[in-house]
């Protein structure tokens, strides 16, 4: 974990950066502005494009993994119905790995890939938008 | 010098040309995986149709030593042939005589071909294989290519034109497949960029291979740039035959007509069971299409990309038809930006091409979100308004189950000049869905309610049986005929029949002004 003190505009934020596998860095604000009164708080992403960290531009944070596996994401905006398998599941490329429910449509979203279930991040009711990390296949 | 000499010496000089850049360069191209223009040619036309043209053009450059350098055939190799008996030109660059590099005459020799494709109304197939602008001959060979798009453009909606990419294909070269109808490329040996891996890691930092930034699947699947993408030559030779034999010479020609065996009157009774009860579920677009057209025959143009509306062409009874299909297992069959520019230029192409349209309609509506509105999902969704508004082919519409709102009228609708609107039972064509318009409609009724979540189910059923069908569109005219599944094909059939001497003109201009 590193701390860095970024200045945008003026304001000087303070942001902690954890480097993952040398790849991806999911960025958390860990504090609002330190300069005068409480102004907008502008979205993270901001911060940490300026600190040139290399991450894979417009790839949200959450969809960062360990290096080999899958992230599948949401495609839409929508709530999660049901979740049809667990961690640790072996699943088959094709395989239903959960119902997301967007635009009055019960979406089928289909593993990419054979493999483990490692991760869910998500549970039934979940609001989530597009480019989300839904469930990390290794 | 005698008359026997003088053979003699012709032979020699067209041995010279035909052997390329010499049979070092013509191992390494096969050591890629990749043959020569003439092996490509070979391979793409009816055996032995093929004729030279311009096959004794040489360059015309001095600068940089290039007056003593050769080049047979000058890079490209250029002609005429059939296709399942059928006419067609062709060029083939040829990446053995100096890797391909266009300059002042091999363009001359492109465009000579592309000039009597135009006259004799008959496809083009271009087979890009070249590592830019040959830079000796500076701003000629920059000529070169602008040359080439002109006709592109003027070609355009006259004559089918393929691109083929089987090498590299950079900067300015790209366009002149970007102007033409379909571009086919071919898996790991075939890239198209602008600016290179090179110049992106020099002015950016990134870093990025050169399949990755313009190989087939990037194109085919990300970008839009590509409308067909093969695992090797053969594939792709087999590619261009098959979508050639769905469409005509050109837009004074009707497409082929080819007798299917397939029986008009054909009752599908699997498509009575293919709907599911529940509207919320999903089923897969394609197997009602196939069940519907000639044979199961279905060939999708852009399969990658934006998979949430089918392109395509089929037969019905022999006749060739354009499909646009919502496909409601992916993103729910929603209209998005990279579906409205994926259906509008397949409307325009089959328009200009005399090729009735077919509408497979189940739409929820557009996809929201803000990289949707920040897209410009407003200009672009007007190009499908557009393109169904401006085609004169016959139009037909088969509204499957849901087709709401705004994406209702964009799917073809009786106002944008569909010329038959036919819908299943199970249709359901209104302003918005049961639940979004109940809590509209009835919002005060809910609310008073002593169970307001049991008005509000009630309120919702009423509203579905009432509006959640094709018949409210039926009483007011929108719909023609309200059918059984099973039936879809013979109806099909009769509509084509029926439309087949459809006449219809638009006001005189010089051209309309499309949302881009």
């Amino acid at each position: 974990m590193k701390k860095f003190h970024i200045k945008v505009n003026g304001k000087e934020y303070e942001v902690e950066v954890e480097e993952i596998g040398g790849s991806l860095a999911p960025v958390t604000q860990v504090s609002t502005p330190t300069a005068a009164k409480a102004a907008p708080v502008t979205p993270s992403v901001a911060p940490a494009t300026s600190q040139e960290t290399k991450a894979a531009a417009p790839a949200p944070a959450a969809a960062a993994a360990p290096e080999g596996a899958e992230v599948i994401t949401a495609p839409m905006p929508g709530k999660i119905m049901s979740i049809k398998v667990q961690v640790g599941q072996q699943v088959n490329a094709g395989d239903l790995i959960l119902y997301l429910e967007a635009m009055k449509m019960e979406n089928e979203i289909f593993c990419g890939r054979s493999g483990t279930v490692k991760e869910i991040r998500v549970s039934e009711g979940t609001a989530v938008n597009p480019g989300d990390a839904l469930v990390v296949i290794a | 010098m005698s008359t026997q000499e003088k053979i003699k010496a012709l032979q020699a000089l067209n041995q010279k040309i035909e052997a390329s850049g010499g049979q070092k360069a013509i191992e390494k191209q096969h050591a890629k995986g990749k043959y020569t223009a003439r092996e490509r040619i070979e391979k793409l036309l009816d055996a032995g149709s093929f004729t030279e043209t311009d096959k004794y053009v040489t360059h015309r450059c001095v600068n940089f030593g290039m007056a003593e350098k050769e080049a047979p055939g000058e890079g490209v190799v250029t002609g005429y042939g059939t296709i399942d008996g059928r006419l067609v030109y062709v060029y083939a660059q040829d990446f053995t005589v100096l890797g391909g590099s266009l300059g002042e005459m091999h363009a001359g020799k492109i465009c000579k071909v592309l000039d009597m494709a135009m006259k004799m109304g008959a496809p083009v197939i271009g087979l890009n294989d070249s590592g830019g602008a040959r830079i000796q001959e500076a701003v000629n060979a920059l000529s070169g290519y602008g040359q080439i798009f002109y006709r592109n453009t003027l070609a355009s909606g006259v004559i089918p034109q393929f691109s083929v990419i089987m090498g590299p294909c950079a900067g300015g070269a790209v366009y002149s497949p970007a102007l033409t109808d379909y571009v086919f490329m071919v898996k790991n040996t075939s890239q198209m960029f602008i600016t290179g891996p090179q110049v992106i890691k020099a002015v950016t930092g990134e870093e990025v291979t050169a399949e990755e930034l313009g190989g087939a699947m990037t194109h085919n699947q990300r970008s839009g740039v590509a409308h067909f993408a093969a695992e090797n030559e053969e594939e792709c030779f087999a590619q261009i035959r098959k979508l050639l034999s769905f469409l005509p010479s050109n837009n004074l020609e009707n497409p082929p007509y080819v007798e299917s065996g397939d029986d008009p009157e054909r009752i599908a009774e699997e498509l009575n069971d293919i709907m599911p009860d529940n509207p919320n579920q999903t089923y897969d677009m394609l197997d009602v299409i196939t069940k519907v057209v000639d044979n199961g025959e279905f060939f999708q143009t852009m399969p990658y990309y934006a998979q949430n509306i089918l392109t395509g062409y089929a037969r019905i009874n022999g006749q060739v038809i354009g499909i646009i299909a919502n496909q409601p297992k992916y993103l729910a069959g929603c209209l998005d930006i990279n579906a409205s520019d994926k259906a509008a230029r397949h409307i325009r192409f089959c328009d200009a091409f005399n090729i009735p349209i077919v509408n497979f309609v189940d739409v929820p509506g557009y996809l929201p979100g803000t990289n949707q509105e920040y897209g410009g999902i407003i200009r672009h969704g007007a190009k499908l308004l557009y393109a169904y508004s401006e085609a004169t082919v016959p139009k037909i519409t088969l509204v499957t189950r849901k087709a709401y709102g705004g994406s209702y009228l964009a799917m073809c609708s009786r106002d944008l000049g569909a010329d038959l609107v036919i819908a299943w039972p199970t249709a359901e064509i209104a302003v918005m869905g049961a639940e979004g318009a109940a809590n509209i409609i009835f919002r005060k009724e809910i609310e008073a309610a002593d169970n307001p979540v049991e008005k509000r189910a009630e309120k919702i059923a009423e509203y579905r049986e009432r509006f959640a069908t094709p018949y409210v569109a039926a009483e007011c005219g929108f719909v023609d005929q309200v059918i059984e599944p099973r039936e879809t094909r013979p109806r099909l059939v009769n509509a084509l029949e029926m439309l087949a001497t459809k006449r219809e003109s638009r006001p005189a201009k010089k051209h309309g002004n499309i949302p881009l």
